[in-house]
Protein backbone atom coordinates (compact mmCIF):
# COMPACT_ATOMS: atom_id res chain seq x y z
CA UNK A 1 0.00 0.00 0.00
CA UNK A 2 1.42 3.37 -0.97
CA UNK A 3 1.34 6.42 1.25
CA UNK A 4 -1.80 8.56 1.26
CA UNK A 5 -1.71 11.62 -1.00
CA UNK A 6 -3.93 13.51 1.43
CA UNK A 7 -4.11 12.83 5.10
CA UNK A 8 -6.18 14.88 7.51
CA UNK A 9 -5.60 14.47 11.19
CA UNK A 10 -8.00 15.56 13.88
CA UNK A 11 -9.06 18.69 12.06
CA UNK A 12 -11.01 21.27 14.02
CA UNK A 13 -12.47 24.28 12.19
CA UNK A 14 -14.47 27.02 13.85
CA UNK A 15 -16.54 29.96 12.71
CA UNK A 16 -16.28 32.12 15.80
CA UNK A 17 -17.70 29.95 18.57
CA UNK A 18 -19.48 27.57 16.21
CA UNK A 19 -17.60 24.41 15.39
CA UNK A 20 -17.91 23.33 11.75
CA UNK A 21 -15.54 20.37 12.03
CA UNK A 22 -14.86 18.75 15.38
CA UNK A 23 -11.84 16.56 15.01
CA UNK A 24 -12.14 14.96 11.59
CA UNK A 25 -9.56 12.55 10.22
CA UNK A 26 -9.57 11.14 6.72
CA UNK A 27 -7.22 9.81 4.09
CA UNK A 28 -7.16 9.77 0.32
CA UNK A 29 -4.90 7.33 -1.54
CA UNK A 30 -3.35 8.17 -4.91
CA UNK A 31 -5.73 7.37 -7.76
CA UNK A 32 -8.73 6.99 -5.51
CA UNK A 33 -12.09 8.67 -5.81
CA UNK A 34 -13.21 9.45 -2.30
CA UNK A 35 -16.65 10.88 -1.63
CA UNK A 36 -17.60 12.96 1.34
CA UNK A 37 -21.34 12.91 1.85
CA UNK A 38 -23.60 14.46 4.42
CA UNK A 39 -26.50 16.83 4.76
CA UNK A 40 -26.47 20.62 4.60
CA UNK A 41 -24.29 22.18 7.26
CA UNK A 42 -22.47 18.97 8.11
CA UNK A 43 -19.11 20.61 7.37
CA UNK A 44 -18.33 19.27 3.89
CA UNK A 45 -17.59 22.60 2.27
CA UNK A 46 -15.66 23.82 5.32
CA UNK A 47 -13.46 20.78 4.94
CA UNK A 48 -12.57 21.55 1.33
CA UNK A 49 -12.10 25.26 2.04
CA UNK A 50 -9.71 24.46 4.86
CA UNK A 51 -7.71 22.06 2.69
CA UNK A 52 -7.38 24.63 -0.11
CA UNK A 53 -6.40 27.40 2.28
CA UNK A 54 -9.51 29.55 2.02
CA UNK A 55 -10.18 28.95 5.70
CA UNK A 56 -7.82 28.48 8.61
CA UNK A 57 -7.97 25.41 10.79
CA UNK A 58 -8.29 25.90 14.54
CA UNK A 59 -6.21 22.80 15.20
CA UNK A 60 -5.23 19.54 13.58
CA UNK A 61 -3.04 18.90 10.59
CA UNK A 62 -3.41 18.53 6.84
CA UNK A 63 -0.69 16.55 5.07
CA UNK A 64 -0.40 16.57 1.30
CA UNK A 65 2.10 14.04 -0.05
CA UNK A 66 3.44 13.83 3.48
CA UNK A 67 4.03 17.56 3.79
CA UNK A 68 2.00 19.76 6.13
CA UNK A 69 -0.01 22.39 4.24
CA UNK A 70 -2.03 23.56 7.21
CA UNK A 71 -2.29 27.36 7.21
CA UNK A 72 -0.81 27.86 3.73
CA UNK A 73 -2.62 30.52 1.67
CA UNK A 74 -4.83 29.35 -1.22
CA UNK A 75 -2.47 30.36 -4.00
CA UNK A 76 0.37 28.33 -2.43
CA UNK A 77 -1.80 25.25 -1.98
CA UNK A 78 -2.81 25.40 -5.64
CA UNK A 79 0.87 25.53 -6.54
CA UNK A 80 1.47 22.30 -4.66
CA UNK A 81 -0.95 20.42 -6.89
CA UNK A 82 -4.40 20.68 -5.33
CA UNK A 83 -7.20 22.04 -7.50
CA UNK A 84 -10.39 23.06 -5.77
CA UNK A 85 -13.48 23.36 -7.93
CA UNK A 86 -15.62 25.49 -5.64
CA UNK A 87 -19.27 25.20 -4.71
CA UNK A 88 -21.47 27.21 -7.05
CA UNK A 89 -18.96 26.85 -9.92
CA UNK A 90 -17.55 30.38 -9.57
CA UNK A 91 -16.45 30.78 -13.17
CA UNK A 92 -15.10 34.23 -14.06
CA UNK A 93 -18.31 35.50 -15.65
CA UNK A 94 -16.86 38.55 -17.41
CA UNK A 95 -14.09 36.59 -19.14
CA UNK A 96 -14.28 34.19 -22.05
CA UNK A 97 -14.35 30.42 -21.73
CA UNK A 98 -10.83 30.26 -23.10
CA UNK A 99 -9.57 32.89 -20.64
CA UNK A 100 -11.12 30.96 -17.77
CA UNK A 101 -9.17 27.90 -18.84
CA UNK A 102 -5.97 29.92 -19.19
CA UNK A 103 -6.50 31.25 -15.66
CA UNK A 104 -6.80 27.66 -14.47
CA UNK A 105 -3.26 27.20 -15.79
CA UNK A 106 -2.08 30.50 -14.29
CA UNK A 107 0.78 29.04 -12.28
CA UNK A 108 1.91 26.83 -15.15
CA UNK A 109 2.06 29.82 -17.49
CA UNK A 110 5.08 31.09 -15.58
CA UNK A 111 7.19 28.03 -16.25
CA UNK A 112 5.66 26.40 -19.29
CA UNK A 113 5.25 27.49 -22.86
CA UNK A 114 1.95 28.37 -24.41
CA UNK A 115 2.19 25.15 -26.42
CA UNK A 116 2.30 22.93 -23.33
CA UNK A 117 -0.71 24.73 -21.92
CA UNK A 118 -2.67 24.50 -25.13
CA UNK A 119 -2.11 20.74 -24.99
CA UNK A 120 -4.25 20.61 -21.82
CA UNK A 121 -6.69 23.04 -23.38
CA UNK A 122 -7.18 20.66 -26.30
CA UNK A 123 -7.66 17.79 -23.86
CA UNK A 124 -10.30 19.86 -22.05
CA UNK A 125 -12.05 20.61 -25.34
CA UNK A 126 -12.00 16.93 -26.19
CA UNK A 127 -13.57 16.07 -22.86
CA UNK A 128 -16.08 18.92 -23.06
CA UNK A 129 -16.84 19.60 -26.73
CA UNK A 130 -19.43 22.22 -25.82
CA UNK A 131 -16.66 24.39 -24.37
CA UNK A 132 -14.79 24.32 -27.65
CA UNK A 133 -17.91 25.50 -29.43
CA UNK A 134 -18.25 28.37 -26.98
CA UNK A 135 -14.61 29.14 -26.40
CA UNK A 136 -14.95 32.85 -27.22
CA UNK A 137 -18.20 33.33 -25.34
CA UNK A 138 -18.23 35.03 -21.93
CA UNK A 139 -18.44 32.42 -19.19
CA UNK A 140 -21.33 34.27 -17.57
CA UNK A 141 -23.52 33.57 -20.60
CA UNK A 142 -23.16 29.78 -20.32
CA UNK A 143 -25.90 27.62 -18.85
CA UNK A 144 -25.44 26.21 -15.35
CA UNK A 145 -24.36 22.82 -16.64
CA UNK A 146 -21.88 24.32 -19.06
CA UNK A 147 -20.48 26.50 -16.29
CA UNK A 148 -19.99 23.39 -14.17
CA UNK A 149 -18.11 21.69 -17.01
CA UNK A 150 -16.01 24.82 -17.39
CA UNK A 151 -15.27 24.88 -13.68
CA UNK A 152 -14.11 21.24 -13.77
CA UNK A 153 -12.09 21.80 -16.94
CA UNK A 154 -10.52 24.92 -15.41
CA UNK A 155 -9.51 22.99 -12.32
CA UNK A 156 -7.93 20.28 -14.50
CA UNK A 157 -5.89 22.90 -16.39
CA UNK A 158 -3.48 23.12 -13.47
CA UNK A 159 -2.68 19.39 -13.92
CA UNK A 160 -3.53 18.73 -10.26
CA UNK A 161 -2.50 15.67 -8.32
CA UNK A 162 -5.65 16.05 -6.24
CA UNK A 163 -8.92 17.41 -7.61
CA UNK A 164 -11.52 18.51 -5.09
CA UNK A 165 -15.07 18.91 -6.40
CA UNK A 166 -17.57 20.72 -4.21
CA UNK A 167 -21.21 19.91 -5.00
CA UNK A 168 -20.84 19.58 -8.77
CA UNK A 169 -24.53 18.69 -9.08
CA UNK A 170 -25.82 21.77 -7.29
CA UNK A 171 -28.65 23.57 -9.05
CA UNK A 172 -28.48 21.44 -12.18
CA UNK A 173 -31.25 19.65 -14.07
CA UNK A 174 -31.30 15.85 -13.57
CA UNK A 175 -30.17 15.14 -17.12
CA UNK A 176 -27.17 17.45 -16.66
CA UNK A 177 -26.40 15.81 -13.34
CA UNK A 178 -26.14 12.50 -15.22
CA UNK A 179 -23.64 14.11 -17.54
CA UNK A 180 -21.58 15.57 -14.70
CA UNK A 181 -21.39 12.21 -12.96
CA UNK A 182 -20.42 10.42 -16.13
CA UNK A 183 -17.56 12.90 -16.40
CA UNK A 184 -16.52 12.21 -12.82
CA UNK A 185 -16.63 8.50 -13.58
CA UNK A 186 -14.47 9.03 -16.64
CA UNK A 187 -11.99 11.00 -14.55
CA UNK A 188 -11.78 8.11 -12.13
CA UNK A 189 -11.43 5.47 -14.83
CA UNK A 190 -8.74 7.41 -16.66
CA UNK A 191 -6.79 7.64 -13.37
CA UNK A 192 -5.81 11.14 -14.40
CA UNK A 193 -6.33 12.59 -10.98
CA UNK A 194 -7.15 11.62 -7.47
CA UNK A 195 -10.57 13.01 -6.64
CA UNK A 196 -12.15 14.14 -3.40
CA UNK A 197 -15.83 14.62 -4.13
CA UNK A 198 -18.21 16.45 -1.85
CA UNK A 199 -21.82 15.81 -2.71
CA UNK A 200 -25.30 16.05 -1.27
CA UNK A 201 -26.66 13.53 -3.72
CA UNK A 202 -25.36 10.67 -1.64
CA UNK A 203 -26.66 7.89 -3.86
CA UNK A 204 -24.95 9.24 -6.98
CA UNK A 205 -21.73 9.94 -5.14
CA UNK A 206 -21.57 6.48 -3.57
CA UNK A 207 -22.14 4.88 -6.97
CA UNK A 208 -18.97 6.37 -8.42
CA UNK A 209 -16.80 6.47 -5.31
CA UNK A 210 -14.12 3.95 -4.36
CA UNK A 211 -14.51 4.89 -0.74
CA UNK A 212 -16.65 7.35 1.15
CA UNK A 213 -16.98 9.14 4.44
CA UNK A 214 -20.28 10.21 5.95
CA UNK A 215 -20.00 13.53 7.71
CA UNK A 216 -22.57 14.53 10.29
CA UNK A 217 -22.42 17.75 12.28
CA UNK A 218 -18.67 17.98 12.04
CA UNK A 219 -17.95 14.33 12.88
CA UNK A 220 -17.22 11.36 10.63
CA UNK A 221 -20.15 9.02 11.28
CA UNK A 222 -19.34 6.18 8.91
CA UNK A 223 -16.74 5.16 6.45
CA UNK A 224 -16.38 2.35 3.94
CA UNK A 225 -16.30 1.54 0.27
CA UNK A 226 -18.94 3.08 -1.96
CA UNK A 227 -20.89 -0.14 -2.28
CA UNK A 228 -20.66 -0.95 1.44
CA UNK A 229 -22.18 2.37 2.32
CA UNK A 230 -24.82 2.06 -0.38
CA UNK A 231 -26.01 -1.01 1.41
CA UNK A 232 -25.64 0.34 4.91
CA UNK A 233 -29.08 0.63 6.55
CA UNK A 234 -28.26 3.83 8.40
CA UNK A 235 -27.03 5.54 5.25
CA UNK A 236 -30.05 4.35 3.30
CA UNK A 237 -32.39 5.70 5.92
CA UNK A 238 -30.71 9.03 6.48
CA UNK A 239 -29.48 10.02 3.05
CA UNK A 240 -31.02 7.93 0.33
CA UNK A 241 -34.68 8.62 0.98
CA UNK A 242 -37.54 6.26 1.69
CA UNK A 243 -37.64 4.53 -1.65
CA UNK A 244 -34.01 3.60 -1.37
CA UNK A 245 -34.54 2.41 2.18
CA UNK A 246 -37.20 0.03 0.88
CA UNK A 247 -34.70 -1.45 -1.52
CA UNK A 248 -35.43 0.45 -4.72
CA UNK A 249 -32.19 0.48 -6.65
CA UNK A 250 -33.02 3.62 -8.61
CA UNK A 251 -34.56 6.32 -6.47
CA UNK B 1 -13.37 78.01 -36.15
CA UNK B 2 -9.65 78.23 -35.42
CA UNK B 3 -10.47 79.28 -31.90
CA UNK B 4 -12.83 76.34 -31.36
CA UNK B 5 -10.15 73.92 -32.54
CA UNK B 6 -7.70 75.48 -30.13
CA UNK B 7 -10.16 75.20 -27.24
CA UNK B 8 -10.99 71.61 -28.11
CA UNK B 9 -7.35 70.55 -28.24
CA UNK B 10 -6.48 72.15 -24.92
CA UNK B 11 -9.68 70.80 -23.37
CA UNK B 12 -8.86 67.29 -24.55
CA UNK B 13 -5.26 67.59 -23.31
CA UNK B 14 -6.44 68.69 -19.86
CA UNK B 15 -9.11 66.00 -19.91
CA UNK B 16 -6.55 63.33 -20.71
CA UNK B 17 -4.60 64.28 -17.60
CA UNK B 18 -7.75 63.85 -15.51
CA UNK B 19 -8.40 60.57 -17.31
CA UNK B 20 -4.92 59.22 -16.50
CA UNK B 21 -5.39 59.93 -12.79
CA UNK B 22 -8.94 58.60 -12.85
CA UNK B 23 -7.61 55.49 -14.56
CA UNK B 24 -5.44 55.00 -11.49
CA UNK B 25 -8.44 55.29 -9.17
CA UNK B 26 -10.25 52.74 -11.34
CA UNK B 27 -7.29 50.35 -11.28
CA UNK B 28 -6.92 50.01 -7.53
CA UNK B 29 -10.67 50.12 -7.02
CA UNK B 30 -11.18 47.17 -9.32
CA UNK B 31 -8.56 44.98 -7.62
CA UNK B 32 -9.00 45.96 -3.99
CA UNK B 33 -12.15 48.13 -3.67
CA UNK B 34 -9.93 50.88 -2.32
CA UNK B 35 -8.99 54.21 -3.87
CA UNK B 36 -5.61 55.82 -3.55
CA UNK B 37 -6.54 59.39 -2.63
CA UNK B 38 -2.89 60.41 -2.54
CA UNK B 39 -2.68 59.99 -6.31
CA UNK B 40 -2.88 63.77 -6.95
CA UNK B 41 0.08 64.43 -4.69
CA UNK B 42 1.98 61.49 -6.13
CA UNK B 43 1.44 63.06 -9.56
CA UNK B 44 3.22 66.07 -8.11
CA UNK B 45 6.20 63.92 -7.09
CA UNK B 46 6.28 62.78 -10.71
CA UNK B 47 6.47 66.40 -11.81
CA UNK B 48 9.18 67.17 -9.26
CA UNK B 49 11.33 64.15 -10.12
CA UNK B 50 10.93 64.95 -13.82
CA UNK B 51 11.97 68.55 -13.16
CA UNK B 52 15.04 67.57 -11.15
CA UNK B 53 16.21 65.16 -13.84
CA UNK B 54 15.36 67.21 -16.91
CA UNK B 55 15.72 70.85 -15.90
CA UNK B 56 18.35 73.07 -14.38
CA UNK B 57 16.26 74.77 -11.69
CA UNK B 58 18.71 77.68 -11.37
CA UNK B 59 18.60 78.77 -14.99
CA UNK B 60 15.15 77.47 -15.83
CA UNK B 61 16.54 75.72 -18.90
CA UNK B 62 16.86 72.00 -19.73
CA UNK B 63 20.08 70.60 -18.29
CA UNK B 64 20.84 68.31 -21.19
CA UNK B 65 19.41 65.03 -19.89
CA UNK B 66 16.99 63.42 -22.30
CA UNK B 67 13.27 63.71 -21.63
CA UNK B 68 13.01 59.95 -21.89
CA UNK B 69 15.48 59.48 -19.02
CA UNK B 70 13.30 61.79 -16.94
CA UNK B 71 10.24 59.65 -17.73
CA UNK B 72 12.05 56.45 -16.72
CA UNK B 73 13.16 58.04 -13.43
CA UNK B 74 9.59 59.15 -12.75
CA UNK B 75 8.19 55.69 -13.44
CA UNK B 76 10.70 54.09 -11.07
CA UNK B 77 10.27 56.58 -8.22
CA UNK B 78 6.49 56.62 -8.51
CA UNK B 79 6.17 52.81 -8.63
CA UNK B 80 8.09 52.65 -5.38
CA UNK B 81 5.84 55.33 -3.87
CA UNK B 82 2.80 53.37 -5.08
CA UNK B 83 4.08 50.26 -3.31
CA UNK B 84 4.75 52.34 -0.21
CA UNK B 85 1.27 53.87 -0.07
CA UNK B 86 -0.23 50.38 -0.33
CA UNK B 87 2.03 48.89 2.35
CA UNK B 88 1.77 51.84 4.75
CA UNK B 89 -1.72 53.21 4.26
CA UNK B 90 -3.93 50.59 2.64
CA UNK B 91 -2.85 47.11 3.64
CA UNK B 92 -2.85 47.71 7.42
CA UNK B 93 -6.34 49.19 7.38
CA UNK B 94 -7.72 46.42 5.15
CA UNK B 95 -6.04 43.76 7.30
CA UNK B 96 -7.70 45.10 10.42
CA UNK B 97 -11.02 44.74 8.64
CA UNK B 98 -11.71 48.47 8.55
CA UNK B 99 -13.95 49.51 5.67
CA UNK B 100 -12.91 53.15 5.56
CA UNK B 101 -9.62 53.72 7.36
CA UNK B 102 -7.82 53.61 4.00
CA UNK B 103 -9.67 56.77 2.94
CA UNK B 104 -8.07 58.84 5.68
CA UNK B 105 -4.80 56.95 5.51
CA UNK B 106 -4.28 57.57 1.77
CA UNK B 107 -5.37 61.21 2.11
CA UNK B 108 -2.88 61.61 4.95
CA UNK B 109 -0.15 59.94 2.92
CA UNK B 110 -0.72 62.51 0.17
CA UNK B 111 -0.58 65.42 2.61
CA UNK B 112 2.62 64.06 4.16
CA UNK B 113 4.21 63.77 0.72
CA UNK B 114 3.17 67.31 -0.19
CA UNK B 115 4.46 68.79 3.08
CA UNK B 116 7.67 66.80 2.85
CA UNK B 117 8.32 68.21 -0.63
CA UNK B 118 7.63 71.73 0.65
CA UNK B 119 9.90 71.29 3.68
CA UNK B 120 12.75 69.41 2.08
CA UNK B 121 12.74 71.00 -1.34
CA UNK B 122 10.91 74.22 -2.08
CA UNK B 123 7.60 76.03 -1.93
CA UNK B 124 8.26 77.87 -5.21
CA UNK B 125 6.87 77.32 -8.68
CA UNK B 126 9.34 76.10 -11.29
CA UNK B 127 9.21 76.36 -15.04
CA UNK B 128 9.38 73.08 -16.95
CA UNK B 129 10.13 73.48 -20.62
CA UNK B 130 8.38 71.25 -23.08
CA UNK B 131 10.72 68.84 -24.89
CA UNK B 132 8.94 69.96 -28.05
CA UNK B 133 9.49 73.67 -27.46
CA UNK B 134 7.05 76.34 -26.35
CA UNK B 135 6.38 77.88 -29.77
CA UNK B 136 2.67 77.29 -30.62
CA UNK B 137 2.04 75.35 -33.81
CA UNK B 138 -0.17 77.08 -36.35
CA UNK B 139 -2.76 74.57 -37.46
CA UNK B 140 -5.65 75.92 -39.56
CA UNK B 141 -5.10 79.31 -37.98
CA UNK B 142 -5.24 77.96 -34.44
CA UNK B 143 -2.30 78.22 -32.05
CA UNK B 144 -1.70 74.87 -30.42
CA UNK B 145 1.07 74.05 -27.95
CA UNK B 146 3.08 71.03 -29.10
CA UNK B 147 2.99 69.80 -25.49
CA UNK B 148 -0.80 69.49 -25.75
CA UNK B 149 -0.39 67.20 -28.74
CA UNK B 150 2.23 65.21 -26.81
CA UNK B 151 -0.14 64.85 -23.84
CA UNK B 152 -2.91 63.53 -26.07
CA UNK B 153 -0.66 61.06 -27.91
CA UNK B 154 1.10 59.72 -24.82
CA UNK B 155 -2.16 59.40 -22.88
CA UNK B 156 -3.80 57.47 -25.69
CA UNK B 157 -0.75 55.21 -25.86
CA UNK B 158 -0.85 54.58 -22.11
CA UNK B 159 -4.58 53.88 -22.01
CA UNK B 160 -4.36 51.55 -25.02
CA UNK B 161 -1.34 49.72 -23.62
CA UNK B 162 -3.01 49.20 -20.25
CA UNK B 163 -6.24 47.97 -21.84
CA UNK B 164 -4.32 45.56 -24.09
CA UNK B 165 -2.36 44.36 -21.09
CA UNK B 166 -5.57 43.77 -19.14
CA UNK B 167 -7.20 41.82 -21.95
CA UNK B 168 -4.36 39.93 -23.60
CA UNK B 169 -1.70 39.07 -21.02
CA UNK B 170 -2.15 36.34 -18.46
CA UNK B 171 -1.25 38.74 -15.65
CA UNK B 172 -3.88 41.17 -16.94
CA UNK B 173 -6.44 38.38 -16.93
CA UNK B 174 -5.37 37.50 -13.41
CA UNK B 175 -5.98 41.12 -12.38
CA UNK B 176 -9.47 40.90 -13.90
CA UNK B 177 -10.03 37.64 -12.05
CA UNK B 178 -9.04 39.20 -8.72
CA UNK B 179 -11.38 42.11 -9.31
CA UNK B 180 -14.20 39.73 -10.08
CA UNK B 181 -13.74 37.13 -7.34
CA UNK B 182 -10.77 37.17 -4.98
CA UNK B 183 -11.48 33.79 -3.39
CA UNK B 184 -11.69 31.92 -6.67
CA UNK B 185 -8.70 33.80 -8.08
CA UNK B 186 -6.75 32.43 -5.12
CA UNK B 187 -7.79 28.91 -6.11
CA UNK B 188 -6.25 29.52 -9.54
CA UNK B 189 -2.95 30.14 -7.77
CA UNK B 190 -3.14 33.91 -8.17
CA UNK B 191 -1.56 35.78 -5.29
CA UNK B 192 -4.06 38.56 -4.74
CA UNK B 193 -1.74 40.59 -2.52
CA UNK B 194 0.73 40.76 -5.37
CA UNK B 195 -1.96 41.74 -7.87
CA UNK B 196 -3.23 44.52 -5.62
CA UNK B 197 0.31 45.79 -4.93
CA UNK B 198 0.96 45.77 -8.67
CA UNK B 199 -2.19 47.80 -9.36
CA UNK B 200 -1.05 50.44 -6.87
CA UNK B 201 2.40 50.61 -8.44
CA UNK B 202 1.11 50.82 -12.00
CA UNK B 203 -1.51 53.46 -11.20
CA UNK B 204 1.00 55.63 -9.35
CA UNK B 205 3.55 55.33 -12.15
CA UNK B 206 0.91 56.48 -14.64
CA UNK B 207 0.00 59.43 -12.39
CA UNK B 208 3.70 60.35 -12.22
CA UNK B 209 3.93 60.36 -16.00
CA UNK B 210 0.82 62.56 -16.08
CA UNK B 211 2.66 64.94 -13.74
CA UNK B 212 5.56 65.27 -16.17
CA UNK B 213 3.19 65.68 -19.10
CA UNK B 214 1.21 68.52 -17.53
CA UNK B 215 4.27 70.28 -16.03
CA UNK B 216 5.18 72.35 -19.13
CA UNK B 217 1.61 73.74 -19.28
CA UNK B 218 1.42 74.67 -15.62
CA UNK B 219 4.39 74.95 -13.31
CA UNK B 220 6.00 72.43 -11.04
CA UNK B 221 5.29 73.02 -7.37
CA UNK B 222 4.42 71.04 -4.27
CA UNK B 223 0.76 72.00 -4.67
CA UNK B 224 0.38 71.20 -8.37
CA UNK B 225 -1.34 67.84 -7.82
CA UNK B 226 -3.88 68.49 -5.09
CA UNK B 227 -6.62 70.05 -7.22
CA UNK B 228 -5.90 67.72 -10.15
CA UNK B 229 -6.41 64.73 -7.87
CA UNK B 230 -9.76 66.04 -6.61
CA UNK B 231 -11.03 66.91 -10.08
CA UNK B 232 -9.92 63.56 -11.48
CA UNK B 233 -11.93 61.90 -8.72
CA UNK B 234 -14.92 63.90 -9.95
CA UNK B 235 -14.18 62.65 -13.46
CA UNK B 236 -14.01 59.07 -12.16
CA UNK B 237 -17.41 59.41 -10.49
CA UNK B 238 -18.91 60.94 -13.64
CA UNK B 239 -17.56 58.17 -15.85
CA UNK B 240 -18.30 55.36 -13.40
CA UNK B 241 -15.47 54.07 -11.22
CA UNK B 242 -15.82 50.51 -12.47
CA UNK B 243 -15.26 51.27 -16.13
CA UNK B 244 -11.94 52.03 -17.81
CA UNK B 245 -13.75 53.64 -20.71
CA UNK B 246 -15.77 55.71 -18.26
CA UNK B 247 -12.54 57.24 -16.92
CA UNK B 248 -11.71 58.49 -20.37
CA UNK B 249 -15.20 59.86 -20.92
CA UNK B 250 -15.35 61.53 -17.49
CA UNK B 251 -11.92 63.10 -17.92
CA UNK B 252 -12.68 64.47 -21.37
CA UNK B 253 -16.08 65.80 -20.31
CA UNK B 254 -14.47 67.67 -17.44
CA UNK B 255 -11.52 68.96 -19.49
CA UNK B 256 -13.69 70.20 -22.35
CA UNK B 257 -16.28 71.80 -20.10
CA UNK B 258 -13.48 73.72 -18.38
CA UNK B 259 -11.82 75.02 -21.51
CA UNK B 260 -15.10 75.99 -23.19
CA UNK B 261 -16.55 77.67 -20.09
CA UNK B 262 -13.33 79.57 -19.48
CA UNK B 263 -13.49 81.04 -22.98
CA UNK B 264 -17.21 81.65 -23.50
CA UNK B 265 -18.40 82.47 -20.00
CA UNK B 266 -15.62 83.36 -17.61
CA UNK B 267 -12.43 81.78 -16.33
CA UNK B 268 -13.82 82.27 -12.84
CA UNK B 269 -16.66 79.87 -13.63
CA UNK B 270 -14.62 77.25 -15.48
CA UNK B 271 -15.04 74.62 -12.77
CA UNK B 272 -18.78 75.12 -12.40
CA UNK B 273 -20.14 72.94 -15.25
CA UNK B 274 -17.98 70.03 -14.12
CA UNK B 275 -19.43 70.14 -10.64
CA UNK B 276 -22.96 70.60 -11.99
CA UNK B 277 -22.48 67.47 -14.11
CA UNK B 278 -21.05 65.66 -11.08
CA UNK B 279 -24.04 66.57 -8.92
CA UNK B 280 -26.50 65.57 -11.65
CA UNK B 281 -24.72 62.23 -12.06
CA UNK B 282 -24.79 61.57 -8.33
CA UNK B 283 -28.49 62.42 -8.24
CA UNK B 284 -29.69 60.54 -11.29
CA UNK B 285 -27.09 57.91 -12.20
CA UNK B 286 -24.95 57.24 -9.14
CA UNK B 287 -23.08 54.39 -10.83
CA UNK B 288 -21.71 56.89 -13.38
CA UNK B 289 -22.14 57.15 -17.12
CA UNK B 290 -20.52 53.79 -17.88
CA UNK B 291 -20.56 52.16 -14.45
CA UNK B 292 -22.33 48.93 -13.69
CA UNK B 293 -25.25 49.12 -11.34
CA UNK B 294 -24.10 48.18 -7.89
CA UNK B 295 -26.19 45.19 -6.96
CA UNK B 296 -25.27 43.85 -3.59
CA UNK B 297 -26.31 40.29 -2.96
CA UNK B 298 -27.13 39.69 0.66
Amino acid sequence: MSAPILSIKNLIVRYGSIEALSGVSLEVMPGELVALIGSNGSGKTSMLKTISGQMKAFSGDILFSGQSISGAPAHKVTGLGIAHCPEGRKVFATQSVEDNLLLGAFLRSRKETRKEISFEMDAAFEMFPILKERRHQLAGTLSGGQQQMLAIARALMSKPQLLMLDEPSMGLAPIIIDEVFSIIQRLRDSKKATVLLVEQLAFRALQVADRAYVLEQGHIRLTGTGSELLGHPEVRKAYLGNRAAKGDKNP
Amino acid sequence: MAEVLQLLISGVAQGMIYALIAFGYNMTFSTSKTINFSLGNLLMTGGVVGLLVYMNTKTGEPNGNSFFVALVAVVIVCSVLGALVYKVAVEPSVKRGSDFAWVLATLAFGIIVKNAVEQLWSTDDFRFSSPLGSEPLRIAGAGIFPQEILIIIVSILIVTAVELFRRKSILGKAIQAVSEDKMTAGLMGINQNFVILFSFMLSTAIAGVAGVLIAPLTFVSATMGTVLGVKAYGAAIIGGLESGFGMLAGGLLLGLSESLTARYISTGYKDTPGFVILILIILFKPSGLFGKKAIKKV
